[in-house]
């Protein structure tokens, strides 16, 4: 390798170099354009007037001024929307409802899987792991008999009914009992032997040393189960749907955001936005307050499969 | 002594979670295969008239709808999935490759996870509108003519490709985020190892990258032709309770489990039965995937 | 193969990490490595030693400073295109590959003809003595079995230099006796310019041709091992090398006499002043009379050796050893006379550590 040579690869190794970071950087900025895209559209589409939605070609931006803050007020007040605030109310009750109830039967169980010894442990737990196999349709199925059949499901069905439905099939989950027991495993037998010896009972030993431990867990599960509920939308239709002659009041956020304004042939596009933007704000808040713990969250429930 | 067998105490701790389980999944999944061989069952009143050994399922098999959801469904799980796992596979290699800014794409790649089907359908919808939708307005830089994505009279293959796009965005923030960190826990002196061996960038994703990942890799196909299995949230954001383009007419965008809710939704007697009939096919197709994928995983992934 | 000279200008590593303090690693190194030998970098951890290997490997660029292989500077070239070959500490195996994938690979990459690369994979594989586990997996290998797989991807293509981060610290101690020279036998046998990292001097002092003592990322000093024990340049080099450890004493010189408290080590040419006073435990031998009287506390005798543990005269909780002959029997708790070796004393300036 004479020095020309040495000269010419170092140039092409540095050209390389520069090329490749230009392609990295592009290729990810249009990816990350692609994503904001949707969430663009839907803050736009809900500031702007029905002229300016339907104008062609469509306003890409808009100035301030021309910004119609008052769709959302119409979207939350009109007279002919759909009760808004009702909506977001009971979706809050039913994710404290059924958050709370999987927190605890979640904790309850993972510490018996993770800290006791029981007969057929192995065997029941094999039994939960072959259960999160089988599609969630074909329990939704009898579930709705069920909800039925205990009378929460009427055509004079009270408040209270539309929340036990809506909230006690979904108070534990196998999936969550799992991700638990796995966060408890890690928690050093040693620990368990000293309390012992010092005479601990299990229940306190659960509540003052593991609940403490994988508090990050927990906090995890609790946000993950608590935007579950934000964002269910079937099985909230079916319990409380107006085909079986009931009121859409009892009914959740995203099953009042898909019903307004959709009137098929005069959709208020810019007020269904204005909703739209209003069901997604929250989860975003709540995201970005939590980020590390929902992330985190979410990239260990797919590297333990 | 401090290891002994605490049966009932084990039980008690156990207790409600078992009983909530017992009730809402245990119970259920028998119940499906129950209700599949009932003729007439109204779930109203809980009523059956007699036995049929395959007379839901035949009913389901012949009707169109079910034919119409199953092509759907099929279209959704062998396109969606594998471009999604293939695109989110190297955003996440490229965004692992990156220092500066890494943790701004992160998070905006990972909204997607974190907003509601429905929300972002409509969004999507809008987008997809013929005349005043943005993707028209791009098409049109390419002198396209507008096209009817999604509004009343969209065909079904044009209306498919849109829900194929929303379907795709949905579900790539899951797959970056894992693979992600999938990555970053591949050690890096494989790496330096590898440019040591004078490896090029190709080689290393081919021979290292890929091998490496590839329990990942299997565990991230076989969830996601599950969830794909399952689409059906992601149809009603996009077309509505109807799902068909324009809110109006019905069903032409149905899927396996949109069916499930449509015969749920019917009071007739045996309309429960044929969803559970649905239900079950479901079940079979995508155990049968699952077992596919398990044995080429097998084959194929270094564990 | 080919075989060159390396040599280092002026190498300097700083590390700066986000709201930390920068760390210099490496400073100011000025080495020539000899072609065709066997160089150990040795020094405690944090030393640079990894950093500057590091740097000759590519995987990490120098601050400032140049690298020359041969004539050529290869600075700024990237390490696939350095022809050079790493063992890494934990070896870096693709675990997913077998042994013979593993070996083949960076002739894979160099385009080899498959023929040609089996070949080549089956000769190094026999080089290291591994020829008949290549369908293995990494994993059913032990450790000695895979650092020998990681030499032998390492010489595959042949390249004009072999670098072995710390190859030993993975083995356990039989393994380690074996392997030094084994890696000794290979480098004679291929004849490459091999640089290596340990921070065992045991370990460098006995195969390497030359050793390159580093502290703080200085060079502390470079020579054959022997010359290096028996000269020390400064006070650091002398106790890091030799096991049990060089003995050092608060003393002084005066009027051509060096003085232990009140005993008499031995003669120097040097200025009066006060000087820490270095023996090794060698360094002493037992004398009927003259020298000095000291306590035994203890005695260990191992083998060949007998070490006497001495009370330290100038503070009482302290001890000293010294190695004599085995044949020379001593009681524990008894008194006896030593001098010291002139050519085993080594007096170092108190404040810079540098030999006087």
């Amino acid at each position: 390798m004479n020095e020309a040579a040495t000269y010419d690869l170092e140039r092409k190794t540095r050209v390389q170099k520069i090329v490749r970071m230009v392609f990295l950087y592009t290729m990810l900025t249009l990816f990350a354009i692609f994503v904001l895209i949707p969430f663009y559209w839907m803050i736009l589409s809900s500031l702007k007037t029905p002229e300016q939605i339907e104008s062609v070609p469509p306003a890409l931006w808009l100035r301030f001024s021309e910004m119609q803050f008052s769709n959302y007020y119409e979207a939350v007040f009109s007279v002919d929307s759909q009760p808004f605030l009702r909506y977001m109310y009971n979706t809050v009750i039913v994710a404290a409802l059924s958050t709370a109830g999987t927190v605890i039967t979640t904790v309850l169980s993972a510490f018996a899987f993770a800290r006791l010894n029981f007969r057929f442990k192995e065997l029941f737990f094999l039994l939960l792991i072959m259960t999160m196999m089988i599609p969630g349709e074909m329990f939704v199925i009898t579930n709705f008999i069920t909800v039925n059949q205990l009378g929460w499901v009427r055509p004079d069905q009270t408040y209270w009914d539309a929340l036990m439905a809506m909230s006690i099939p979904f108070m534990t989950s196998i999936f969550y009992i799992f991700f638990l027991r796995q966060t408890f495993k890690t928690i050093p037998d040693e620990l368990y032997y000293a309390a012992k010896v010092d005479g601990t009972k299990d229940f306190k030993y659960l509540w003052k040393v593991m609940i403490p431990i994988a508090r990050p867990t927990i906090i995890t599960i609790t946000i993950l189960n608590a935007m579950g509920t934000w964002n269910a939308y079937i099985w909230p239709q079916l319990v409380t749907s107006t085909r079986h002659g009931r009121l859409y009041h009892y009914q959740l956020v995203s099953n009042g955001l898909r019903n307004a304004f959709s009137a098929e042939f005069q959709p208020q596009i810019h007020l269904q936005m204005a909703a739209a933007f209003m069901v997604t704000l929250p989860i975003l808040i709540v995201f970005f307050l939590l980020k590390k713990h929902i992330m985190r969250g979410v990239s260990r429930s797919g590297i333990k499969g | 002594m401090l290891e002994q067998k605490h049966n009932i105490k084990a039980w008690i701790y156990l207790l409600p979670a078992l009983v909530l389980l017992v009730v809402f999944t245990f119970y259920p999944i028998v119940n499906a295969f129950i209700l599949v061989f009932m003729e007439g069952y109204r779930y109203i009143d809980g009523t059956w008239t007699g036995w049929t050994l395959t007379g839901n399922i035949r009913y389901v098999l012949n009707s169109q709808l079910f034919w119409d959801a199953m092509r759907n469904t099929l279209v959704i799980v062998f396109v969606s999935v594998p471009i999604s796992v293939i695109i989110s596979l190297f955003i996440a290699v490229w965004l692992n490759s990156i220092k500066r800014l890494q943790g701004t794409f992160q998070t905006i790649f990972f909204l997607p996870y974190v907003t509601n089907s429905i929300a972002i359908g409509m969004a999507f919808a809008v987008i997809f509108n013929r005349d005043f939708g943005l993707f028209n307005l791009i098409l049109g830089l390419f002198s396209i003519d507008p096209i009817n994505w999604v509004g009343t009279g969209a065909s079904w293959g044009r209306a498919m490709t849109a829900l194929m796009v929303f379907i795709v965005w949905n579900g790539l923030a899951f797959k970056i985020i894992v693979f992600l960190s999938g990555l970053q826990s591949i050690d890096k002196q494989y790496y330096d190892a590898a440019r040591i061996d004078s490896a090029s960038k190709r080689r290393v994703f081919l021979k290292i990258t890929v091998p490496l990942l590839s329990p990942m890799i299997a565990f991230i196909t076989i969830t996601s032709f599950i969830g794909a299995f399952k689409e059906y949230t992601a149809v009603v954001g996009m077309f509505g309770e109807n799902l068909n383009p324009g809110g109006g007419g019905r069903n032409m965008m149905i899927t396996i489990v949109g069916l499930v809710y449509e015969s749920l939704g019917q009071v007739y007697p045996g309309a429960t039965s044929e969803a559970a009939a649905a239900a079950i096919i479901l079940f079979f197709m995508t155990l049968l995937l699952t077992l596919f994928n398990m044995y080429i995983s097998k084959k194929r992934v270094h564990y | 193969m080919e075989t060159i000279q390396i040599r280092l200008e002026n190498l300097t590593k700083i590390f700066q990490q986000k709201g930390k303090e920068e760390t210099v690693a490496v400073k100011d190194l000025d080495i020539t490595i000899p072609a065709g030998k066997l160089i150990g970098l040795l020094g405690p951890s944090g030393c640079g030693k990894s950093t500057t290997l590091y740097m000759i490997s590519g995987l990490l660029r120098p601050t400032t400073g140049k690298i020359y292989f041969g004539d050529n500077e290869v600075t700024n070239i990237p390490p696939e295109n350095r022809g050079i070959g790493l063992v890494f500490q934990n070896y870096a195996l693709y675990p997913h590959m077998t042994v013979r994938q593993n070996i083949m690979f960076p002739l894979e990459n160099l385009k080899f003809p498959k023929e040609e690369a089996l070949n080549r994979a089956q000769k190094y594989a026999d080089l290291v003595g591994i020829g008949h586990l290549m369908d293995r997996k990494p994993k059913q290998l032990s450790g000695g079995q895979q650092q020998r797989v990681a030499i032998a991807r390492a010489l595959v293509k042949e390249p004009r230099v072999l670098l072995l981060d710390e190859p030993l610290s993975n083995l356990d101690a039989r393994l380690r006796l074996q392997t030094r020279e084994e890696i000794k036998r290979i480098q004679r046998e291929t004849g490459i310019t091999t640089i290596f990292v340990t921070h065992d001097q045991e370990e460098a002092m006995s195969i390497s041709d030359e050793i390159v003592v580093m502290k703080d990322g200085v060079q502390q000093q470079k020579g054959e091992p022997q010359k290096v024990y028996d000269k020390p340049n400064n006070m650091f080099v002398a106790k890091f090398l030799g096991n049990p450890p060089i003995n050092l004493f608060e003393g002084r010189v005066s009027d051509g006499e060096v003085l232990v408290g009140e005993m008499k080590f031995g003669t120097s040419k040097g200025k009066a002043q006060e000087v820490m006073v270095g023996v090794r435990p060698e360094g002493f031998k037992r004398v009927k009379q003259g020298g000095f009287e000291v306590h035994v506390e203890f005695v260990e005798t191992i083998g060949r050796d007998t070490t006497l543990i001495i009370r330290n005269p100038l503070d009482e909780t302290k001890t000293f050893r010294a190695i004599i002959d085995a044949d020379e029997r001593v009681e524990a708790d008894s008194k006896v006379r030593l001098s010291v070796k002139p050519n085993k004393m080594f007096l170092f300036d108190k404040e810079s550590g540098e030999l006087v």
